[in-house]
């Protein structure tokens, strides 16, 4: 038995310190064409760690709870939790990270600067470990950050914006005032400032938890009367600070813009980061706090407040699956067209752990001895097929744009031909996702309607009208869906136009690194199938909406392979792959506003500030007593007698009145 | 008979005594005399002390310090009685050392004066002939503030016999107007940067350190052994003239332009600072940190003053030197006018006059520029000359709190004196 301290250890720190030779090595050219496959194996040590816990380590509180005290007069330790989610997705993550590495020794040969992208890339994967195990918030809020500052590092890898292939946008597009072109070092800034814009708020809610809590351990904070202790307004506004942090990470609507010009990072860090891990870590933490709360709780529905954050998410959820999915239809970026699909998925993620709060018994499951609502468990599990999934596509995005030489989708049947492997992959990867019968996503999906059917049930019975909107946003978010990816695999391998450029030799390790990825796919499809807790999944799977649905995203599916573009709704088309002119939220209203606050700051606040302090009050007030004290300075011993004596006298008279006064 | 009731400290006091006026009658012939009958004298004192009370020896080797140093620097300057200078000085040391031993009112008076009036005739000190102009400014407010302190004294020390509260309050007032008049506390510090600025500046160095240190003493003696209800609601009076002082002064350096006047604002302010200590007076359990601030503020006080107005005089010092004395003055740690400061903020904390801390606080920032500037303009390359040994013997003095001896220990020791004046009171 390996000391659970040394695990957890080797676990978080192989990847980091695996990748600091090469960060040192940096100025050497042999040296950092050799090191990455040191820092590869920092990460391969992670996924044997991830798998030892997995296999070994309690399921169940509070054996599954690791304690070690860091500031513990602050109530603030290094608390790790080895509970259902992040037993699967701490696999889930270095798994991935693994094969992307791998993928990447090939992708990123030849790069000029593979020391930053190592480091960073390594340090992300630790990272993301850390948020995965972790139980404490502050702990979490620790590697929180240190996605955020990956995530900058990395897509603003080529920060040199000197190749069009690494751009997001059509250089020279403008609409209104505003180019729709972003170059990697703006992606970096845009992925940045938009994140630590929420984690603000999140760290605000973080420390509020810290004040009103005893612990901040998220499976021991005893919710419910941390709710009812703050009243309806207490418990909205934490949560949605809370939320900001989340929604501005998994780049939920009206956040979703820096995930966007992510793409102009390398490919590996978008299938990485930006569809399988990081931005699903917004909507992981939602998961996990929402296990803890157990809103679905009969106690739970008497807080006050709590309805009204769950409505909140649940909408923000399902708006965004919406919107990501309609602008991918006007998308012809490969990989802008993926994150519009991510940010799709993320959505339905937190649409369905939101849908939690109103779904209790009967639709309860047994996981390690604690009844789960089965709403929780589908978002977890399309969580974890949508990453393996989509961080194929983007693998094979990422390979189709070396051979290529474009970003754009472009690569007829005939270059499908001469590209089996990823044709194949991609097939194997859209129809998994989209949850075309019998094929994994399907399952999950069938019990993401079930639960969402569920909803519109519940409000036919209640009158709660805006809880039959979440079923209908779903089906078409889920049918959008379908045809995007459709048309990807279209676009790119069958109808898609001759490609300018052909550079097929080469990208042994690139295939090893999809294929892999793919193959999972069917792992999870077993795992479905022979899970205890997945048991619903097969039988939601049986029933007629699920049936109608599946056939009906299979149509659509078809449908937009043989019809990828359909020029008469181009305009429109365009609109979408404009975002809907969300651009100018973050491009312009934000900057504009911003500017506007630092001017009215600068011109008034700051002169105010600098005539108190430097130019006009103080320095007015010292010019005018050190004239006064100077002006007593006469040199004559007869003033300076009549002041002091006209002094003790004053003073005297004043003592002896006071002293009348007794 | 009274040679039954003498012990080793009347002995030694005693012995001093004659030693220094020997040396003071020998000096006509040559003035060594005066310099060797006074270091003699000083160092029978302290020995004297040590062997009798060795809680004072921490105390006392700082006076000896500060007095040989003022010894040292009067070496500078060819006076019409030189010879007897050194006696003064020497008898002002004295009474110094021996304020803490005695436990007796009229022998705290009496130290009061024998400081006092000896500084009547320094600070008319002058090469070729007297000072008369800056004498008769400077004595015309001693006499005032002598008169006072006494009268406030004496008052204060009746009540405590037969106590009226309007009495007390008068003789209060009395008291501390005399001391800030003594000393140089805005607002009657009008004789401060006048004298400071024209007198020479040996005398001068002597005057603005060993000179400070009794009055603050004497007061603090007699407030705190005649203290009642009413102290605590009067101290207010202290504080307000204290925080005045601060800014006063502060403010008039900072724009000031002669060296010497800003060393004379320098005072103003920094007696501020020291004033603030008496607010402890209501509850003499804290008196042993206001002691351990105001003394320490005292000796770095007087070492910074020693150092300036011996470069003033000499046309400027050792550059590094320079900085740290300025340092020590800002109070920046560990020099020892920062743990001065340290412990005054730490006793007016602890009398909750938070606004006063504050105040302190503000008035350290403000002082920052003219201390620099001081350094910088009096600041040259290396000589090896007296003003340069001075110097660096003050130098080492507000050092010592970071090399030689640990703060806890002076301010142990502070602690048992602080209970040995309580007991003997």
């Amino acid at each position: 038995m390996i000391d659970d301290w040394v695990v957890f250890l080797l676990l978080f720190l192989a990847p980091v310190l695996s990748s600091i030779p090469i960060v040192l090595a940096y100025k050497s050219k042999e040296w950092t064409e050799k090191l990455p496959y040191l820092s590869v194996f920092g990460i391969f040590v992670s996924v044997l760690m991830s798998l030892y816990i997995f296999f070994t380590f309690p399921k169940e509180l509070p054996a599954s709870q690791f304690a070690y005290p860091w500031i513990p007069e602050l109530g603030i330790n290094i608390v790790l939790i080895t509970d259902y989610l992040a037993r699967y997705m701490g696999v889930v993550t270095a798994v991935i990270a693994f094969f992307i590495a791998i993928y990447g020794l090939d992708y990123m040969k030849g790069d000029y600067r593979p020391s930053w992208y190592w480091f960073f890339f390594n340090l992300f994967t630790a990272s993301m470990l850390l948020v995965v195990y972790s139980d404490n918030l502050f702990l979490l809020f620790v590697g929180w950050e240190g996605l955020g500052a990956a995530s900058w590092g990395l897509i603003g890898h080529w920060f040199r914006d000197d190749d069009d292939i690494a751009y997001v946008g059509k250089a020279g597009r403008k609409v209104g005032p505003l180019e729709l072109s972003w170059p990697p070092s703006f992606g970096g800034w845009r992925a940045i400032s938009t994140i630590r814009f929420g984690d603000v708020p999140m760290f605000f809610a973080i420390a509020a938890i810290w004040v009103l809590s005893p612990t901040l351990n998220i499976s021991e904070i005893d919710w419910g009367s941390l709710f009812l202790g703050i009243g309806a307004a207490g418990t909205i506004i934490l949560m949605l600070c809370f939320l900001t942090g989340l929604f501005t990470k998994s780049a939920q609507v009206p956040f979703s813009e820096w995930l966007m010009t992510a793409m102009t990072g390398p490919t590996t860090v978008s299938a990485l980061l930006h569809s399988a891990t990081m931005v699903a870590a917004g909507a992981f933490v939602f998961l996990k706090v929402t296990w803890y709360i157990q809103p679905w709780k009969p106690e739970m529905h008497a807080i006050p407040g709590l309805e009204i954050v769950f409505i909140v998410v649940l909408f923000v959820g399902l708006i965004s699956g919406l919107y990501g999915a309609l602008a991918g239809t006007g998308m012809l970026e490969r990989k802008v067209l993926l994150a519009a699909s991510t940010m799709s998925s993320i959505g339905l993620m937190f649409g369905a752990a939101a849908a939690s709060y109103w779904i209790g018994e009967p639709l309860l499951v047994e996981i390690a001895g604690e009844k789960i609502s089965v709403a929780l468990l589908v978002a977890f599990w399309y969580m974890a097929v949508h990453a393996f999934a989509k961080a194929s596509l983007f693998l094979v995005a990422g390979h189709l744009i070396h051979a290529t030489h474009s970003r754009f989708c472009c690569g007829g049947f005939e270059f499908a031909k001469r590209m089996k492997t990823p044709f194949i992959v991609t097939i194997i990867a859209t129809t998994f996702l989209v949850g075309i019968p019998p094929l994994t996503a399907y399952w999950v999906k069938s019990m993401m309607d079930e639960v969402h059917l569920h909803l519109f049930h519940h409000a036919t019975e209640t009158g709660d009208i805006h809880l039959a909107i979440p079923i209908a946003l779903l089906i078409i978010t889920s049918l959008v869906y379908s045809a995007i990816l459709a048309k990807f695999l279209s676009l790119n391998f069958i109808k898609g136009e001759k490609p300018e450029h052909e550079h097929l030799e080469g990208g042994g390790l690139m295939k090893v690194g999809y294929v892999l990825m793919a193959s999972v796919l069917f792992v999870l499809t077993y795992h479905i199938f022979v899970l205890e807790e997945t048991e619903g999944f097969i039988h939601a799977g049986g029933e007629m909406l699920s049936l109608g649905v599946g056939v009906a995203i299979f149509i659509v599916y078809i449908a937009a392979i043989f019809k990828p573009r359909i020029t008469s709704l181009s305009k429109l088309g365009t609109f979408f792959n404009d975002r809907m002119y969300l651009p100018f939220l973050n491009d312009y209203i934000v900057p504009k506003t911003g500017f506007f606050i630092s001017r009215i700051v600068q011109n008034y606040g700051n002169r105010g500030i600098d005539g108190f302090f430097n130019t006009r009050v103080i320095p007015g007030l010292f010019g005018i007593i050190s004239r006064g004290i100077r002006a007593i300075q006469t040199g004559y011993l007869k003033s300076y007698v009549k002041i002091v004596l006209g002094l003790v006298m004053v003073f005297l008279i004043m003592a002896s009145l006071w002293g009348l006064g007794l | 008979m009274m040679g039954l009731t003498l012990n080793v400290m009347d002995i030694g006091m005693l012995s001093a005594l004659v030693i220094l006026t020997l040396g003071s009658i020998g000096s006509f012939k040559n003035s060594k005399l005066g310099f060797y009958g006074a270091i003699i004298a000083l160092v029978i004192a302290f020995s004297a002390i040590a062997l009798s009370v060795a809680h004072f020896i921490s105390y006392g080797i700082f006076i000896l310090v500060i007095a040989i140093i003022n010894l040292v620097s009067l070496e500078a300057i060819k006076s019409e009685i030189k010879g007897v200078d050194y006696g003064l000085v020497a008898l002002m040391a004295l009474a110094t050392m021996y304020i803490f031993n005695t436990s007796d009112f009229a022998l705290v008076l009496a130290a009061l004066v024998l400081v006092s009036v000896p500084t009547y005739i320094l600070v008319m000190i002058r090469e070729g002939g007297a000072n008369v102009e800056v004498g008769i400014k400077y004595i015309t407010f001693m006499v005032l503030a002598t008169v006072l302190f006494l009268i406030g004294a004496i008052i204060l020390v009746y009540t405590k016999n037969a106590f009226d509260g309007s009495l007390y309050v008068l003789g209060y007032v009395m008291l501390v107007l005399g001391l800030c008049l003594e000393v140089g506390v805005a607002p009657l510090h009008e004789w401060v940067p006048d004298v400071f600025s024209s007198a020479d500046p040996i005398p001068i160095s002597i005057i603005a350190s060993l000179a400070k240190i009794v009055p603050f003493i004497a007061a603090l003696w007699i407030l705190v052994y005649t203290s009642c209800d009413l102290t605590a609601s009067i101290t207010l009076f202290t504080a307000v003239i204290a925080a005045i002082s601060m800014f006063v002064g502060n403010i008039g350096a900072l724009t000031s332009k002669e060296l010497g006047r800003v060393l004379g604002y320098s005072t103003v302010a920094g007696m501020g600072y020291v004033l603030t200590c008496l607010v402890v007076v209501a509850r003499p359990e804290y008196m042993y940190l206001a002691l351990t601030g105001g003394l320490l503020m005292l000796f770095a006080n007087a070492a910074g003053k020693i150092g300036f107005f011996n470069a003033i005089k000499g046309g400027g010092a050792y550059s590094p030197l320079m900085y740290i004395l300025a340092f020590s003055f800002i109070g920046v740690p560990p020099l020892m006018g920062f743990w001065g400061k340290l412990f005054i903020l730490l006793s007016l904390a602890k009398m909750e006059y938070f606004w006063l801390v504050g105040i302190v606080v503000i008035n350290s920032a403000i002082s920052i520029p003219y201390y620099i500037r001081l350094a910088t303009e009096l600041g040259v390359d290396w000589k090896p000359n007296l003003t340069n040994f001075i110097c660096l013997a003050a130098v080492v003095m507000v050092l010592v709190t970071v090399f030689l001896l640990p703060v806890e220990w002076f301010y142990s020791t502070m602690e048992v004196i602080a209970q040995t004046v309580g007991i003997a009171i």
